[in-house]
Parts: C-alpha cells; sequence; structure tokens
C-alpha cells in the first residue's frame, strides 16, 4: 500500500486535482494570520537552536506575529482579510533548519556510539 | 664563544638525517593551473604525511572594503560545508589520528593536515572540500567572531606583537603593512563578507597544494580528482609592490611600567634571515647572554634585545625588540641604535661567520619539521621567494655589503609605552 501511495502524492495531476480543495482547507483552517513554521511546539532544544539561527529578518517577522496574534486575542479582534498572510510568505522558513539540526544531533550521537574496526 | 649546538654537529661524523629534502622538491600542476609541490620522504618507513592548502589570500590582499577579512577567513578553516560539518570533519580527523591546522599570514592562508600516509588521499578530499563548499553560514560567524576577537585582543594587549605589527604598518602602509589580525573596526560581519572574499581568492593562480610524505603525480592526480579541480582557472593576483617608508614611527600610548620599542630596517627578503642572526641577539647557550655586540650590550645595561626577521615574496624587515622600563628606554634605544650602526653594520668576519653558521642551523632545523618543509614548499609553488640552504649560501656571499648598506639606512619604528619617554626614529642618528 505504501508505495502506492506515495506515487500517488507525487503525482503531479493527483496534485493539480487536489489543490483546490486544499487551498479551501487551509483558508478554512484559519492559521494564515501566521505561517504555518510558527505553529510548531519550539519548547524543544531542537526547535529553539533551529529559531537561533535565523536571521533577523526572519526573527523579526516571527516576534511581530506572535506579538499581533496575542494582542489580537486579548482584545477579542479578528484581523481584516487584506492583512492575512499571503500564500507565497507561507514558506518553510524554519523547517528546513529544523531538519538541518535534527540531522546535527542525530549525527553527534551516531558517532558517540559508534564501533570502530580498522581493517 | 662557540655556539654548543653547533660545535657537537660538526664535530660528530656526517650521517644522513632522515628528513624530506626539500631540495628534491619537485613541483607538479593540474588540469585547471594548480601548483602542486611535494618532497619525496629521504626517510621511506616514516609512517608520517602532511599536506597543506595555501592560497594567496593574507592580510596584503585585503582592501580597505574587507579589512581583517584574512583573519577571518582562516577561522573559517575546517568549518561546516556542503556536504560534511565541522564535527564530522574534526571525529573523522581524530579517527584517523590527525592534526588539522589553519594559519595565516601576511601573504597566505594555510591550511595543513597532519596524519598517516594511508590517509592522505581522505585528506586532500577535505582540503578540496573546504576549498570549494564551506558554507560560511551566519550562525557560523557567529561563533568565528568570537574566536576572532579573542586573538584580536590577545595580539593587541600583547606588546612586543602589537610593535611588530606597526613596524609593518609605519614600513609599508598598505598591504604588507595590514595587520594581521581582524580590529574591532572591521567591516566584515557577516559571513558573506568571508565568503565574497573567498571566491576573490580561490582562482587556480593563487592556490596551491603541498605535501611531505608524497610525491608530487600522486598529489597532483588527487587534487585533479578531488573539488579543487573546479576551480576557476585564473591569474595569479597582482599585488601593489610592497614600497618600504623609511623613518617613519607608529606610537602606541600605553602606560605600563615596562615600554616596548621595535626598530626595523628594510632588507631583501633572502637575507632578512641572515642580517637578523647577524644582530645576534638569541641565545644559543642556556645561561649565556650572547656573544655579539648587542647581545652583550643588552646583558650588561639589564634591558631586552630580540632581533626579528621576515621575508615576504618582494620585501624583507630586520630589526631588534627593544624592552625596558618606561624611564630607560629611550636610553636603551639610542644605545641600541649606535651599537648597531658601529658593530653590526661594520661587523667583523667572524661576527658574520657566525651569523650565516646559525642561518643554516636555523634553516636546517625548520625543514626538518613538516611545518617548515611544507611552508618553504608553498613558497616554491608559489612562486615567492624560498628559503633554504642554496639561498642561504647564495646571500651569506654578499652578507657584508648587505649589513653595511641595511643597516645604515633609514629605519621605522613603533613604540609601545609613553608617548614622552620614546624615542624618537630621526633622531638615532640613520
Amino acid at each position: 500500500m505504501e508505495p502506492i501511495a506515495r506515487a500517488l502524492q507525487n503525482n503531479g495531476a493527483f496534485r493539480s486535482l487536489c489543490k483546490p480543495l486544499a487551498k479551501t482547507w487551509v483558508n478554512l483552517s484559519g492559521y494564515r494570520r501566521l505561517r504555518y513554521d510558527d505553529l510548531l511546539r519550539e519548547e524543544t532544544p531542537i526547535m529553539q537552536e533551529a529559531i537561533g539561527r535565523l536571521n533577523r529578518a526572519e526573527t523579526d517577522g516571527r516576534v511581530y506575529r506572535q506579538k499581533r496574534a496575542f494582542q489580537l486575542s486579548l482584545s477579542h479582534q479578528e484581523l481584516p482579510y487584506s492583512q492575512w498572510t499571503k500564500p507565497e510568505d507561507d514558506y518553510k522558513y524554519l523547517q528546513p533548519l529544523v531538519e538541518e539540526v535534527t540531522a546535527e544531533h542525530a549525527e553527534r550521537d551516531a558517532f558517540n556510539s559508534m564501533t570502530v574496526v580498522r581493517k | 664563544m662557540v655556539p654548543s649546538k653547533l660545535f657537537a654537529k660538526v664535530a660528530a661524523p656526517v650521517v644522513a638525517r632522515g628528513y624530506a629534502s626539500v631540495a628534491k622538491a619537485t613541483v607538479a600542476s593540474t588540469s585547471n593551473g594548480i601548483k602542486v609541490a611535494a618532497a619525496a620522504d629521504s626517510e621511506a618507513d616514516s609512517q608520517l604525511a602532511s599536506i597543506s592548502l595555501v592560497i594567496k589570500a593574507g592580510s596584503r590582499y585585503e582592501t580597505a572594503e574587507n579589512a581583517g577579512a584574512a583573519h577571518y577567513l582562516k577561522a573559517f578553516g575546517f568549518r561546516n560545508t556542503q556536504s560534511r560539518t565541522s564535527f564530522r570533519t574534526i571525529r573523522e580527523a581524530e579517527l584517523n589520528g590527525a592534526t588539522l591546522t589553519a594559519e595565516a599570514t601576511r601573504e597566505n592562508i594555510t591550511y595543513r593536515v597532519q596524519c598517516f600516509k594511508e590517509a592522505v588521499p581522505y585528506f586532500v578530499e577535505v582540503l578540496g572540500d573546504i576549498a570549494t563548499a564551506t558554507k560560511f553560514a551566519e550562525h557560523e560567524f557567529r561563533d568565528v567572531a568570537k574566536l576572532v576577537a579573542l586573538e584580536s585582543l590577545s595580539a593587541r594587549t600583547n606588546p612586543a606583537t602589537r610593535a611588530l605589527d606597526g613596524v609593518h604598518q609605519a614600513a609599508f602602509r598598505g598591504g604588507l603593512g595590514n595587520s594581521l589580525y581582524a580590529l574591532e573596526s572591521s567591516p566584515v560581519n557577516t559571513g558573506d563578507a568571508v565568503r565574497q572574499y573567498a571566491l576573490e581568492a580561490l582562482n587556480s593562480g593563487r592556490v596551491a597544494v603541498v605535501g611531505t610524505g608524497i610525491d608530487a603525480d600522486t598529489l597532483a592526480r588527487l587534487v585533479g580528482e578531488s573539488k579543487l579541480s573546479t576551480l576557476a582557472s585564473g591569474s595569479t593576483a597582482t599585488e601593489a609592490a610592497a614600497k618600504f617608508n623609511g623613518g617613519v614611527q607608529q606610537i602606541y600610548e600605553s602606560a605600563a611600567p615596562l615600554s616596548h620599542y621595535a626598530l626595523a630596517f628594510s632588507c631583501e627578503p633572502q637575507s632578512a634571515q641572515l642580517l637578523g642572526n647577524l644582530l645576534g641577539t638569541q641565545r644559543r647557550l642556556k645561561w649565556n647572554s650572547g656573544a655579539s655586540a648587542l647581545a652583550r650590550l643588552a646583558a650588561s645595561e639589564g634591558f631586552g634585545a630580540d632581533a626579528f626577521s621576515f621575508a615576504y615574496s618582494d620585501a624583507g624587515l630586520v630589526g631588534v625588540l627593544v624592552t625596558a622600563p618606561s624611564t630607560q628606554i629611550k636610553g636603551a634605544v639610542e644605545k641600541v641604535a649606535a651599537t648597531i650602526q658601529k658593530d653590526v653594520a661594520g661587523a667583523t668576519t667572524e661576527a658574520i661567520q657566525r651569523a650565516v653558521a646559525a642561518t643554516k642551523l636555523d634553516v636546517a632545523e625548520e625543514l626538518a619539521t613538516q611545518r617548515g618543509a611544507l611552508r618553504v614548499l608553498s613558497q616554491i609553488a608559489l612562486g615567492q621567494s624560498a628559503t633554504t640552504a642554496e639561498t642561504i649560501e647564495e646571500a651569506a656571499s654578499k652578507l657584508s655589503s648587505a649589513a653595511a648598506n641595511v643597516f645604515k639606512s633609514k629605519p621605522v619604528a613603533a613604540s609601545v609605552g609613553l608617548s614622552q619617554s620614546t624615542a624618537y626614529v630621526d633622531t638615532l642618528g640613520f
């Protein structure tokens, strides 16, 4: 089943068929006042390291969106539609860094637990 | 007073020493023009080898917009690349039993690996990786900047280093006069700036790979198979010719009880080391103050005098660093200057012979180390003036006239101490 599922997921025609449904789903989910990567649980060492590696522009944007969201929540207001996150701005700015840090931790663990065999 | 080290070597029968003979160095070249130089090991049963990636990107090639970039580039050696993390590079080096070093001089940046002979192909691949694929990431730059700041602070607070740095600035202004260390005012504050500097320097005309414990053809083949073969073919760097400006003094104000004063003369790079040994302040025998006029003066008057010499591809500096309490520095410097003009410029034949013998010993001892052999090989590969036994011989025959010319010319100076108690270089009688 799994190879079939993967083949279907990667199939271009199937993806373009699902695109309209996906767009509606994302809009109705209501997270597009922030970005998807803002929603990742940040209270882990790996996430903290990844956030520390963001550049200034991304960090500022992240902090601004968080503050805006908190203020809106406090005052029971909603962001007008014109200020929602545009689809082109909702890119994976943090997930690649998380993957990088996870790989580094895994590499360290691998080296720390390896057995050296001399040929 | 015959230095005992030298005496012992002359007395013993001449046995072929087992060290990489740089005289038998061979230079090859890869397809994109990278020069490769290696010295065949005369001791075939040595297990050790070393390889060095040398880039003509020292502080000499910095401009005002990237002042300090050479220091950062050195500190970025063996850091994260596209294909391996710095952690992995270091762990694998440890597992292979190798030492990784990054050095920066005023002309070259050197990334050196000292390893076992079997590991050389792996480390050539690593050197190719760091040359072409270092990430220069921003988060890494923050760590590197801390290291660079520490090194710069250590250099700045060391008065001897500061005086020698200042003497270069006084002598050469830009180019060779640029500081070896990234100052606090350095405009380099992103990884991108360092990458820019590296990319400018990384063309085949400015890069050489040298090795000991391996022959040149094998090394050239390994380099051709590594990522270094993808470097753009470029011409060697056109650096502005170094021009010595005599009679200039750099003054660093310091209220420390000990003052330092570096006095430097311009000389030919081939004779720099010989002239440094002619000044003769190095103690060749323990518990002894040295046989030369300058050493005897320093011992009897109670101040410190240390000769220094620097040889670059088109310029050389030779001089003495005087250390004395602030109340006595002026007198000490004036006495040193008088001694130089009298006893060193007009050196006796015996003093000349001593200097030549001492230099031959120093050169031979340096070439017996991997680091020294690699340094000379890189000079040969990059076409910079190399210091070998042959060049010393040649310069020794002209040492007497060279000394007379050099030590009567106008020197430059750098003083670290109270400016009110310093000696001014134009009053020293040169």
